[in-house]
């Protein structure tokens, strides 16, 4: 365990970038390159391509969760007109595995359905109506397998088994202190079902297959992440990786949706465009996309906190059990970052974590911004605010008293934050826009049927990859210096609407010293770039950006010495802004860059560089929790202010205020677009997500059924963001995709609370949970109760039952 | 019934005439038949939003509106809300407001908005009118500063 962190480290945590000698575009809000062809309607997404003699691709799923596939018949669906191929798994070239991490999923299965939406075999057609038609012809005779879908009941010995070798899938711990709950005055224990989540991106998964005979392809994919899509294409066809090419597509929407799961429509096209000679496109539509993609895994989180009368936290004691459905996916990963993140940013002198993986045969967890924090920090808030009540402080003094800053920045990992530590900085901003005081000193009638509730919640976020995904984290770049001074910029991670193409123009035009508007980013693919890792963990602008500055600097080696010579100085001297290479001191002497590109293209000078970007090598015990699991923090506070309906159960978010440490601000309408959908995402999560699964099926699989918030319901949102110089990525920035999200659910939940004056240890806040919270307090308690012989209750749901 | 039927409707300002099969969708021969495809299915249902198109001036999901039931009326696309060649107002102050991120949803939420400001009312009328388009980027905060930008800068324009 580090117990010192090493002055170089804290130095070294940005690197600046280079000199800048005006302000530049950094932090700006210049127009987003991507904004005006999208909101024309002229961008086009992968369902928009078309190819001749295109073939469209359609799944046999199975619509049960647990069964032994006893036969498989194909016939009616090959004698549908139109239906050029249906495979099964023998057909397929290479391995019939898609199993991210663990080798526990086959594109196809051959013997055993584990969950709802397992693919028995795929078909291509002429049309998307007959391949669909023909899908559901495949008959299979499937017997049914008890099934298990309570993660934890899953985990009790003498259950149905989801795989041969057991329900748990892997424990986490984090162990810190001495156990036990010396000198806690108060202790409090709860028992938290959080739900799952739909990431509900607006464009449907969807991928474009393009063989070349049988030797190679090309894939054209909305994605987050090309290179993993790149991976399961070449391990499904038995190709090396370099006959496999992939071009992500703009991409509409990801939240983590598009990480893992687009591997699986992209694996089933590149089988049937292999087996065809034809491109087959296949874009999921909205039910086959809802029932069949991963989503936010549920969580049941058990706490026994102790703080002393002081109001200063003492112990914390966490077992949290993560349902990873029919297949593990990532979620190993996902319970890493859940695990280290289940205390919060609080200082805590003792800390017991155990996070266990189950499988279940629930829809299988996936990637979904935050990434297993969000549950464990509406657990911990939601302890936090039962033991302030229990020491009779006001939420935001016992916050106060336990919140990491300066002076104790030691994490439950025994990891030291680099300073400044922002908590302080967070909380006080988001309260004072919030109005935390006013609101609280102002009267409210108690029999009103409408109340309201103002709660506060903290994360602190792990940017970048856990140190188990280390060996992931780097990037690569490719700066091209045209014959024009424009400049092509090609990197490893993806636009997903985030404003990744945004904030790598600002990075790369900063460095430059050319207007933005002068750098054009295009789309990652695979032939262009090196493998750069995934785009997740909020490191889009981070690992790009990094290999950007590295890729200039490299370019700068050939671009200084000839606008040296034009301007008759040292290279040394040589300092580019706004659009111009100029001398040190003396800026009226100067020539443009665009001059200095022609003279460099004249002069044959390569005017390509490439950039690399690898993060610097942590310790952690993963046995223990103990060491580095991230390379910095970031620390988000929501305040959220909230109408309860007692009667109907119905909770209005009205306001969220979110206060954002962010290093420093690379494209300020962008990162404000993260904020804001981060608080709206995570206040639909709180409030009305709810996954409802009737034994393992998904019930609700549309819009209509599974609501987000509309812009009727979105609440008004207030930012405050805070700068610093400590740590972060290109310029100082750190990330902000996931602290957008992660405590905002929280908020709402314990201004809910407070509303209502009852504890609610379910989510999502639906009006059943409500009204079953208040209990007898609910004015028409006995409708509640009447209804319970007919619903599932909240608490089942939460469960995914 | 026929094989195919002819449709034709005023696309944007100028009289097309399609051969359909008589169960196509609107959104189809927008997007197929007429090469537009800034009209996008997100859901097929009519929930999401993202094939709004106007009918007569009227935002509808084209997803639910057979092709045969537009003929003889005027449609107009994403690509049809331009003015002399330049954005609509609305299209350019999502631009500037930075109201556009994956931009899936954008056509539907463009076409929507320039019916909602053609319509008028006040910003609550607007929130709730541009309930049916469903984003899940922006938490819809940047595109309803644009659509109050547009219609505060129409009111302006407008002759006394």
């Amino acid at each position: 365990m580090p117990r010192r962190e090493p002055r170089s480290t804290r130095r070294a945590a940005a690197d600046p970038g280079p000199r800048t000698p005006d302000p530049g575009p950094l932090g700006g809000r210049h127009e987003r390159p991507d904004a005006r062809a999208k909101v024309a309607g002229s961008t086009r997404y992968v369902g928009d391509l078309a190819l001749p003699g295109m073939l469209h691709a359609a799944a046999a799923v199975a619509p049960v969760a647990s069964a032994r596939v006893a036969a498989l018949d194909t016939a009616a669906a090959r004698a549908v007109d139109g239906v050029e191929a249906v495979l099964t798994a023998a057909e397929i070239p290479g391995a019939n595995l898609v199993g991210v991490i663990f080798p526990d999923q086959p594109l196809l299965v051959t013997d055993r359905v584990r969950m709802v939406g397992d693919r028995l075999a795929l078909v291509a057609a002429r049309t998307q109506e007959a391949a669909w038609q023909a899908a559901r012809l495949v008959k299979a005779t499937l017997e049914p397998i008890p099934a298990v879908h309570d993660p934890v009941v899953a985990l009790a010995p003498g259950g149905p088994l989801v795989h041969d070798g057991g329900n748990l899938v892997r424990t986490f711990q984090v162990v810190r202190g001495a156990a036990g709950r010396r000198r806690a005055d108060v202790v409090v224990e709860a028992l938290y079902h959080v739900g799952g989540q739909e990431h509900a991106y607006l464009e449907p998964q969807g991928c474009l297959a393009i063989p070349e005979g049988r030797s190679r392809i090309t894939i054209i994919a909305s994605c987050q992440c090309p290179f993993y899509v790149q991976q399961a294409v070449a391990r499904v066809l038995g190709l090396p990786l370099a006959a496999v090419r992939v071009e992500q597509a703009p991409t509409g929407g990801g939240f983590g949706g598009k990480e893992d799961y687009p591997s699986e429509p992209a694996a089933c096209a590149a089988v049937l465009a292999f087996a065809t000679g034809r491109p087959v496109h296949f874009v999921l539509p909205r039910e086959m996309d809802m029932q069949g993609s991963t989503k936010r895994h549920a969580m049941v989180i058990r706490h026994r906190w102790g703080a002393d009368r002081d109001g200063r936290l003492r112990f914390a004691e966490v077992d949290a059990v993560l349902d990873a459905g029919a297949y593990a996916g990532i979620s190993t990963v996902v319970a890493e970052r859940a695990n280290v993140s289940a205390i919060g940013p609080y200082d805590v002198p003792s800390v017991r974590v155990t996070t266990r993986i189950a499988y279940t045969n629930n829809l299988f967890g996936g990637a979904f911004r935050g990434f297993g924090a969000p549950q464990v920090t509406w657990a911990a808030e939601a302890t936090v605010d039962r033991l302030a009540r229990a020491a009779g402080l006001d939420p935001l003094e016992f916050r106060r008293r336990n919140l990491l800053d300066d002076r104790r920045r030691r994490i439950c990992t025994g990891q030291l934050l680099r300073r400044p530590v922002l908590t302080r900085e967070c909380l006080d901003r988001a309260a004072a826009l919030a109005g935390w005081d006013e609101f609280h000193a102002r009267p409210r009638a108690a029999d009103a049927p409408t109340r309201e509730g103002m709660g506060i919640a903290l994360a602190l976020y792990g940017c970048n990859l856990h140190h188990g995904g280390q060996r992931l984290d780097r990037s690569s770049a490719v700066v091209i210096l045209q014959a024009d001074g424009s400049v092509v910029v090609r990197v490893g991670l993806t636009e997903i609407g985030q404003g990744n193409l945004a904030a790598c123009q600002t990075i790369a035009a900063q460095a430059l010293g050319v207007d933005p508007a002068a750098v054009q980013v295009w789309q990652p693919d695979t032939t262009t770039v090196a493998d750069s890792g995934p785009t997740v963990a909020s490191r889009g602008a981070h690992a790009s950006g990094m290999a950007i500055l590295d890729a200039v600097r490299r370019l700068r080696t050939r671009l200084d010495p000839v606008a040296a010579e034009l301007l008759g100085c040292r290279r040394e001297q040589v300092e580019l802004a706004a659009g111009r290479a100029r001398v040190a001191g003396a800026p009226d002497r100067s020539v443009a860059v665009a001059e200095v590109a022609v003279t460099m293209s004249a002069r044959r000078i390569e005017a390509i560089a490439t950039g690399w970007y690898r993060s610097k090598p942590r310790r952690f015990d993963p046995a223990t929790g103990a060491g580095e699991p991230y390379e910095f923090y970031a620390v988000a506070c929501h305040v959220a202010r909230v109408a309860v309906d007692r009667e109907l159960g119905v909770v209005r978010v009205e306001e969220v205020s979110a206060a954002h440490d962010v290093g420093r601000v690379i494209h300020r309408d962008a990162l404000e677009g993260q904020i804001q959908g981060g608080v709206v995402q995570g206040a639909g999560w709180a409030t009305t997500e709810r996954l409802a699964l009737d034994h393992g099926r998904l019930v609700n699989p549309s819009f209509t059924d599974y609501l987000i918030p509309t812009s009727a319901d979105a609440p008004k949102i207030n930012i405050a963001i805070v700068e610093s110089d400590g740590a972060g990525g290109p310029f100082g920035a750190k990330g902000v995709g996931e602290p957008a999200l992660i405590p905002a659910a929280a908020a709402v939940r314990n201004a809910v609370v407070e509303a209502l004056g009852v504890e609610i240890d379910t989510l999502p806040l639906t009006p059943p949970a409500i009204v079953a919270a208040l209990g007898d307090a609910h004015p028409f308690a006995w409708v509640a109760m009447e209804e319970e012989h007919e619903h599932a209750s909240p608490e089942t749901v939460a469960r995914g039952r | 019934m026929p094989e195919r039927i002819t449709v034709t409707l005023t696309l944007n300002g100028a009289r097309r005439s399609f051969e359909v099969a008589p169960g196509r969708r609107l959104l189809d021969l927008v997007r197929e038949d007429a090469g537009l495809i800034g009209a996008k299915e997100g859901c097929g249902a009519g929930e999401c939003g993202a094939c709004m198109v106007l009918l007569d001036g009227a935002p509808v999901t084209s997803c639910l509106v057979l092709a045969a039931s537009a003929d003889g009326h005027e449609v107009v696309t994403v690509e049809g809300l331009a003015r002399g060649g330049a954005l609509h107002p609305f299209q350019e102050a999502m631009v500037t407001h930075g109201g556009v991120q994956c931009g899936f949803c954008t056509p539907g939420i463009a076409v929507t908005g320039a019916a909602v400001l053609a319509r008028g009312g006040d910003a609550a009328d607007r929130t709730r009118l541009l309930a049916g388009n469903l984003c899940r980027c922006t938490g819809y905060a940047k595109v309803m500063e644009a659509l109050d930008d547009a219609a505060a800068k129409e009111t302006a324009d407008a002759p006394a």
